[in-house]
């Protein structure tokens, strides 16, 4: 029986030895596997969800796919509930995390990011003419105001001015796509209507008699992917191909797609 | 998205209950089986590490021994979160299938173990020939019980990014806004689930209930 105990131990310890692999070859393991685990939680569009075909895809999942084309190895997502990703990234049960993160200084201590891969600006969109340039948001509360539902604009808008009752449900409307709220804009149906800023430019030269008074990083600011701690190599790595994919533009078409239409 | 693949795309996620379930229960009947054999039929310093396992495992919510282990204990074997949630999900219910099992060997008459000893048996061949048999059907209407709660619990594997059936009810609920239709659908496809498995045990339970026993 002691034998048995003590050989179930050497077993174990074993398989942990092997299981631990430091993080200095974690990138050369990742192109040498050809692939890369991604954790993600597929529970916040426009960034990550669920499509009608039951496919994980968003923003954020369309852009670490091409990532991990330009890196040359193939994307395993993996789902869990957004809490659990930080400790996963941490235990090392996936190779990083994309997840709409902001960069954290609690975060920071126990994994790193790479460097930002969007930064979500806000921006209110008016007719020419209107009253006030809104330097300061909270102003918002003394219009009628539209955004498309489920962006963090939208959240934004909820936790800001709706739920502490600066602005009366009556007074905000959202709509299922942002085009729509552009033409309740020009009909004068909203006055001001809350867009990020990438799909907002396209809104003003497209439509024509409207204008942006403001922009600027209200809801979420810049997001950036989770990596292990210490991990140089693959932080170079994905640095290195964002600023490729932010130069080519692709960046921004991605931005088009999922945060207008 | 339409209401048809909506409610598909939930169900899929049954198989990973149903597989889940499948590992977990057999997993806590053999080891409570033995912690409970060890319990009542060894000395004081067995019986009181099994006891401190059950009293330990049962005063623990199940989600955080499911971290625990998880994180933990599976840190540096690479266990995939299917295979790490339903063997936890195992353990857990382990200290409650052998408060179930220890239960049912009590309830066997005392006399009965002294009866096999006297016509010769050695207490292994008693155990294993006069007092399992009975323990393990007299268990079964209280096991009946402990099947469902696995069955429920094994929604806590989402925690670990499972892809069952409250995950995607989750998923669904997130990219339609419709909370209420994606949980209803969850909760109905639950409560099937153990149901079927409460009436396929009853009836196990009569089939294989001893004439004499009341």
């Amino acid at each position: 029986m002691k034998r048995l105990i003590l050989l179930v131990v050497v077993l174990a310890l074993m398989i942990t030895a092997v299981g631990c692999t430091s993080s200095g070859d974690h990138l050369a393991a990742i192109k040498e596997a050809g692939k890369v685990v991604v954790g993600t939680s597929a529970d916040y569009p426009p960034f990550e969800f669920v499509d009608e075909a039951g496919v994980t895809t968003g923003f954020d999942v369309e852009l670490m796919n091409e990532i991990g084309k330009r890196m040359g190895v193939t994307i395993e997502w993996v789902d869990m509930p957004f809490d659990s990703l930080i400790a996963a990234v941490q235990e090392g049960k996936i190779d990083m995390s994309i997840a709409a993160f902001n960069y954290d200084e609690e975060r920071d201590k126990t994994v790193d990011f790479t460097d930002a891969y969007y930064t979500t600006e806000d921006s209110f969109i008016v007719l020419e003419g209107f009253a006030s340039d809104l330097s300061d948001p909270m102003e918002l509360a003394n219009y009628t105001v539209g955004a498309q539902s489920g962006t963090v604009q939208d959240s934004w808008i909820t936790d800001n001015l709706v739920t502490p009752g600066l602005l009366p449900e009556t007074k905000y409307l959202r709509y299922e796509r942002v085009d729509q709220a552009a033409l309740d804009l020009q009909a004068g149906r909203i006055e001001v209507l809350m867009a990020d800023y990438v799909p907002a430019q396209a809104i003003v030269s497209q439509f024509g008699g409207m204008t942006i008074v403001f922009h600027g990083v209200l809801s979420t600011g810049p997001l950036n992917i989770v990596i292990p701690e210490g991990d140089k190599d693959l932080q170079e790595e994905i640095n290195r191909i964002l600023k490729e994919l932010q130069a080519d533009g692709f960046v921004d078409a991605l931005a088009m797609k999922y945060f207008a239409e | 998205m339409d209401i048809a693949s909506f409610l598909q795309y939930i169900a899929t996620g049954t198989a990973y209950t149903i597989g889940v379930t499948l590992i977990a229960l057999p997993t806590g009947l053999l080891l409570g089986t033995l912690l409970a054999l060890l319990n009542v039929y060894s000395g004081r310093a067995v019986k009181w590490l099994t006891s401190f396992y059950s009293t330990a495992m049962r005063g623990i919510p199940p989600i955080v021994l499911l971290f625990i282990l998880y994180f933990i204990v599976s840190g540096g074997i690479n266990l995939s979160p299917f295979w790490a949630g339903s063997i936890s999900l195992g353990i857990v219910s382990s200290a409650y299938q052998m408060e179930i099992v220890r239960g049912a060997i009590l309830s066997v008459s005392g006399g009965q173990m002294m009866a096999a000893r006297a016509v010769g048996m050695s207490k292994n061949q008693a155990i294993r020939n006069v007092i399992l048999p009975q323990t393990l059907r007299l268990a079964i209407p209280p096991w009946s019980n402990e099947a469902a709660i696995v069955i429920k619990d094994s929604s806590l594997v989402y925690a670990l990014g499972v892809p069952e059936i409250l995950r995607r009810a989750q998923l669904i609920s997130a990219s339609t806004q419709q909370p209420f239709l994606a949980y209803a659908a969850a909760a109905a496809i639950y409560f099937v689930l153990v149901f079927i498995t409460n009436r396929f045990l009853d009836r196990l339970e009569r089939r294989l209930r001893i004439p004499a026993n009341p």
